[in-house]
């Protein structure tokens, strides 16, 4: 198929029409120009519109960082939290109010260095939750500096020689850790990593998607998008994704990262786990909470 | 004939020790009896730790415990012992009669009554071994003794027992198999000691608890949504009791990975409008001082018990101690305003915990209710309300429709509390965040915005030092100019008020003002009563004077401390030393 | 300059005797330990005082002899509700009642006696009432309404003491006499006939129990009717409110039957009171004294006696050698033809 072309004027009327620009927030992001996470920003708006989920019903969660300043530029309910504490303070607020639409935002350092101690409980826990997960290998708030999904040997003004650290695989964990859905998307191909933000949003339970991005500012060198293009590829045609096993062999695969659902099922999330105590206890399940 | 009792019972964890405490308190609360009780248990896990119970029964109010027992219950011999020593005068002391190993000279409990005391060797193991055919119904059988001897009557403690092994088939029949010997043996001996039960007040209609089930109870009334906590002593039972009563009524309890998750939660239940709390000791607390930060700073409804023992660090955790008041008030980073309560009885645990969510609510903030290990396991006798005194709702709401785009999630206003558009209200969305943020939540980093939002941040509180229906502080004894006057917060206004009646028996002109709310600090209040007396004293159960530190720095006025670090209360004897001796002081100065 | 360690001295009784032993000890020997076990839950009273609860005296703080703090201040350990079970002469041990293990270096046996009861009467033990401590006297006390009945079986000189009391506080006395009658006065049958006559006249219902074959039953008084009731040989029977055996006393020694010393009645001990061993000694009701003149061991009662008893003990366990005189006059006299006198009846 030839390419057709794109004209401006259509795109915009078209986007206009979409409903999509209502979920996004009058201030724009303040990344660097370039940045992958203009594409997230970009995505969840249409994921959320897609699946009919108004803005009011939605709170997007953050930690802090660069991409945790997401909740700005969405037009949502938004609570940008403390550093590495978005996973519990999102259950806090989905435990609450089951109505609402909970996405968590927050990048490598936040998830997996400060924030580390809480993935496992929340993917054990299977909060209905999207947990969406910005992986640069940078610090880049603070401008640069090594985090726990860097390669080794690579250079930064606190690793000036070179990062000595092993980097974590964070979809191996996830997947350990009992999510019930994982998935790898990249910041490069906007239109696979907005549907797959959709498909995450969509399940029920806690799902994790782990976004690739590039840090046009402060890596140079190892995660490019040149370079992140030629490594990316999609999952196997063939592969299951009710097989754990095969999830776990494909996120052991870190030269190539593989692109879509890793691993999928169903489990009682944390609130059907919590009616069934109620229901042990004898209390009515669904009474009225003191929310909106 | 008034009644002031205090029975002590010792014994090792596995012996029912504890057990035995509770359903005599219970019973003696059924029969109408005021109790207050608390009881020393060691950090074993399930060892054989020494545990003692102690009640002190009354007809009229008593505010603490004793200084000397009137009946001591040993179990066994070693742990019954060194408490022997505790019983007045022509008290009676209990204990085994025969002993089923040697005892070397001196390891039995009757080589240590003294003369003045009297003896009641009781062969318990044998009653409870004949009664059930086995030895672990001793605690029963000691308790019907009591029952006996000092003819009170079956059927509180029948109905205690029901209730306490309801469901457990033989467990009920054998107790009471036991507390029956016990009881004819206790009627047919021969009463030596003058401990007597007067008749119990009249229409008493008092529930027994422990602070930690106030405040349980305190939540469940004002109709806690969430709980999420992490176990830790002595605060762990606030939860245990929620997790039984919140599913019940369709709420919800989630016991987190830790401290800070627990409060991270919390806060993010707190956001969408539900009533959380959380409750934790102080190494909680500094674990929670951050997040304390962002909920002050994103202005979000959340309410944290910290019951206090010992520290720094994991100090005596199954001691009590007041050494928290600095990290609730102060701690965490940057101009941080929280409110402070520190209920001074059981009875205040409950209403400090209502109140703490209709304060959370009202003010847009964290709430922080201190406790100490004395007071969280410290049993009273609780006139109940009729109904529940706590608001159910204190939000301040936002107009009713649309929002649209200029709602402005913290306006100024004149109460400087803005109205909260909670997730789910269309229109209404904003984000909240720990940067500094201008009227609409949108990052502003301008001096003036952080001037103004710190101002905003302060003074929103003072209105709850009006907050209705509360005591923020309370002045007691005599009127006017005293000779002592002693500031006291928390579970040591017992002892304090205890000190104060003893002062007035010796001619010494006292008062005592407890200060529940600690932040924001009624220094109006507390520097009227200064004003009134020629010595202030300062009791607390820290090293550094942390109250004494608050008053002089709020109210620019020197203070007499009395610190006490031993892991125990007060004693009364202690404080009362320290007022002989200002008043002394007074005294001369007047002359 | 003593070097070894204070001497642990261990009185078995707090009665007179034992009182008066750990009195002397304290005295004469300021360093020594002192221990003085009784199986009485109260510290040392007078027995003899006991009566007094019909007159109004009944807080047992007022019968004490010495106050609670005479044992603090004079370091005597003392130790009530204990019983002994066995003494270990050999080792020098002895094993109380609950199983504690405690050692002496001398140790003075002053037990007394308790109230003795013929087997016969053994299976009404119930519902007789005895009068040999405080708390008995006190239930006695409890039981007999105003203007009540106590009947006392036998009537030794203890009961015969209660009897004056009681008559005195308008109470009715019976007295079921046999041979201990007057226990432990030796008296004829004349004699016995005279003074049953004095105290017929004091106002003592006689019934000569030996005579007409003894009591056969005691039962649960019937309905509206003092509480017991006593059946003698022949039908007989009479009500009371209180039924009390007081057929005198008979030693406590059976814990030291495994000690080795020797033992008839009593502990039997030389005109010093040591008994056959030379760490152990007895004072009081409980031993037997050998008599130079009737050529045989016999007891000493009387409290004037038995109070010189622990006082000897004592001296002679601290460097004394000397031997016991009887300071009584043992003889029961009639006076005017109205009034009995009785060493027993005399204590301070």
């Amino acid at each position: 198929m030839t390419p057709q072309p794109i004209y401006l004027e259509e795109k915009l009327k078209e986007v206009q029409e979409s409903g999509r620009l209502a979920y996004r927030s009058k201030s724009m992001p303040t990344w660097c120009p370039g940045c992958g996470y203009f594409s997230i920003v970009d995505g969840l708006p249409g994921a959320l519109n897609d699946l009919g989920i108004a803005p009011k019903d939605a709170v997007v969660v953050s930690g802090i960082g660069c991409s945790s300043r997401f909740p700005f530029f969405v037009n949502t309910y938004g609570f940008h939290t403390l550093h590495g504490r978005v996973l519990p303070v999102a259950t806090g607020i989905k435990t609450a109010n089951d109505a609402l639409t909970v996405i968590a935002v927050g990048g490598d350092g936040d998830g997996f260095a400060i924030g580390g101690g809480h993935v496992p409980h929340a993917a054990r826990r299977n909060v209905d939750l999207t947990y969406l997960l910005f992986d640069n290998g940078i610090y880049g708030l603070t401008k640069g500096q090594t985090s726990p999904t860097s390669s080794v040997g690579f250079k930064t003004p606190t690793s000036p020689y070179e990062n000595p650290d092993q980097p974590l695989n964070p979809l191996l964990m996830v997947l350990t850790y009992g999510a019930t859905w994982v998935g790898q998307a990249y910041a490069g191909r906007p239109q696979q990593l907005e549907t797959m933000i959709k498909q995450a949003i969509a399940h029920r339970g806690f799902s994790y998607l782990h976004i690739l991005s590039p840090c046009v500012t402060f890596d140079k060198t190892d995660r490019t998008y040149v370079r992140l293009g030629d490594l990316v590829r999609d999952l196997p045609a063939n592969h299951d994704k009710g097989d754990l096993g095969a999830a776990l062999h494909l996120a052991m695969d870190t030269a190539t990262p593989a692109l879509g659902v890793f691993y999928e099922t169903q489990r009682p999330t944390l609130a059907d786990a919590l009616d069934g105590l109620v229901e042990k206890a004898g209390g009515s399940v669904g009474q009225k909470r003191r929310t909106a | 004939m008034k009644t002031d009792i205090q029975i002590a019972i010792c014994g090792s964890a596995g012996e029912g020790t504890i057990a035995a405490g509770d359903i005599l308190r219970n019973a003696l609360a059924g029969a109408g009896y005021r109790v207050i009780s608390f009881d020393a248990y060691p950090a074993e896990i399930r060892g054989f730790g020494k545990c003692v119970a102690r009640l002190r029964v009354t007809t009229e109010q008593a505010y603490s415990l004793k200084e000397k027992s009137d009946v001591l219950v040993c179990l066994n011999d070693e742990h019954g012992i060194p408490h022997v020593g505790e019983v007045r005068d022509f008290g009676a002391v209990i204990y085994e009669a025969k002993s089923i190993v040697h005892l070397a000279e001196g390891s039995h409990v009757s080589g240590h009554i003294r003369p003045a005391q009297v003896p009641y060797p009781l062969a318990i193991r044998e009653l409870s071994e004949r009664a059930t055919g086995a030895i672990r119904s001793r605690n029963m059988v000691v308790l019907g003794y009591i029952a006996g001897l000092f003819h009170l009557a079956k059927e509180p403690f029948e109905k205690i027992i029901n209730t306490k092994f309801k469901g457990k088939g033989k467990a009920a029949e054998d107790n009471h198999k036991a507390f029956d010997a016990g009881y004819e043996t206790g009627a047919a001996t021969f009463k030596l000691d003058d401990v007597n039960f007067g008749p119990p007040g009249k229409g008493l209609q008092a529930v027994m608890l422990n602070g930690n089930a106030a405040v349980a109870k305190g939540c469940l009334d004002a109709g806690i949504d969430n709980f999420f906590g992490y176990p830790i002593t002595p605060a762990t039972t606030i939860m245990e009791r929620l997790a039984v009563e919140m599913p019940k009524r369709g709420k919800r309890l989630l016991q987190t990975e830790d401290e800070i998750a627990a409060i991270s939660t919390t806060i993010g239940a707190g956001y969408t409008g539900a009533r959380s709390a959380t409750a934790t000791s102080g190494p909680g607390l500094a674990l929670m001082s951050e997040m304390l930060g962002l909920g002050i700073m994103a202005e979000v409804p959340s309410v944290v018990f910290v019951s206090q023992r010992g520290g720094p660090s994991t100090g005596i955790p199954t001691k009590t101690e007041q050494s928290d008041l600095n990290i609730a008030i102060y701690g965490g980073h940057g101009d941080a305003p929280r409110i402070v309560l520190a209920p001074t009885n059981v009875e205040g645990c409950y209403r400090c915990a209502g109140k703490a969510f209709e304060m959370a609510e009202r003010y847009q903030t964290p709430v922080i209710v201190l406790l100490d290990l004395y007071l969280s396991n410290r049993y009273e006798t609780v006139v109940m309300p009729a109904k529940p005194p706590f608001e159910p709702n204190c939000d301040k709401p936002v107009p009713k429709g649309d929002l649209g785009a200029g709602y402005k999630r913290f306006g100024f206003t004149e109460d400087d509390v803005s109205p909260r558009a909670l997730p789910g209200m269309a229109g209404g969305m904003h984000v909240v965040t720990g940067l500094e943020h201008n009227e609409l939540g949108r990052v502003n980093e301008q001096p003036e915005m952080h001037e103004a939002m710190s101002r905003k941040r302060h003074d929103k509180l003072k209105a709850a030092l009006q907050h209705p229906d509360f005591t923020h502080y309370k002045r007691f004894g005599d009127e006017g100019r005293v000779d002592v006057g002693i500031l006291a917060w928390g579970s040591t206004v017992g002892e304090c008020l205890e000190v104060m009646f003893l002062a007035h028996l010796e001619g010494i002109a006292c008062a005592v003002m407890k200060v529940v709310m600690l932040s924001p600090f009624p220094t109006e209040a507390v520097a009227a009563f200064m004003d009134d007396c020629d010595a202030v004293l300062v009791p607390e159960l820290n090293y550094q004077g942390q109250f004494a530190h608050l008053i002089q720095a709020e109210t620019g006025r020197p203070v007499h401390r009395y610190n006490r670090v031993t892991g125990t209360p007060m004693r009364v004897e202690d404080i009362m030393a320290q007022v002989r001796r200002l008043a002394k002081t007074a005294t001369r100065k007047a002359a | 300059m003593k070097t070894a360690a204070p001497r642990h001295h261990v009185i078995v009784g707090s009665g007179v005797a034992g009182a008066q032993a750990a009195r002397t000890l304290r005295a004469r020997e300021p360093e020594a330990r002192i221990s003085m076990l009784t199986l009485a839950s109260l510290p040392f009273y007078n027995r003899y005082d006991l009566p007094q609860v019909f007159r109004g005296r009944q807080d047992w703080h007022q019968f004490l002899v010495d106050p609670p703090e005479y044992y603090t201040e004079n370091r005597i350990e003392l130790r009530r509700c204990t019983q002994v079970a066995n003494v270990d002469s050999q080792r020098k041990v002895i094993t109380l009642g609950h199983n504690e293990e405690m050692h002496y270096d001398t140790l003075v046996v002053a037990s007394g006696g308790r109230s003795y009861l013929p087997e016969e009467l053994s299976e009404f033990r119930h519902l007789l009432d005895g009068f040999g401590s405080y708390e008995q006297a006190m239930v006695v006390r409890r039981k007999v309404p105003e203007g009540g009945t106590v009947m006392l079986l036998g009537g030794d000189m203890i009961g015969l003491d209660l009897a004056r009391t009681l008559l005195d506080t308008g109470h009715k006395v019976v007295l079921v006499t046999d041979e201990h009658t007057f226990w432990p006065h030796q008296v004829t049958d004349d004699e016995k006939k005279e003074l049953l006559t004095v105290l017929e006249r004091m106002g003592v219902e006689i019934i000569a129990g030996d005579c007409e074959g003894g009591i056969d039953a005691i039962q649960e008084g019937a309905k509206g009717l003092p509480a017991r009731r006593v059946i003698f040989g022949g039908g007989r029977d009479r009500y009371a409110d209180v039924i009390m055996p007081f057929y005198g006393l008979h030693p406590s020694v059976e814990f030291m039957l495994g000690s080795g010393v020797d033992i008839e009645r009593g502990l039997l001990v030389k005109k010093s009171l040591r008994t056959t061993n030379d760490a152990i000694w007895a004072a009081g009701d409980v031993c037997q004294i050998w008599s130079d003149e009737e050529k045989r061991y016999r007891f000493y009662y009387g409290w004037k006696n038995v109070r010189a008893m622990g006082e000897l003990a004592a001296r002679n366990i601290t460097g004394e050698d000397e031997a016991f005189e009887p300071t009584q006059d043992e003889s029961l006299h009639i006076h005017d033809g109205v009034t009995i006198h009785s060493p027993f009846w005399e204590y301070a």
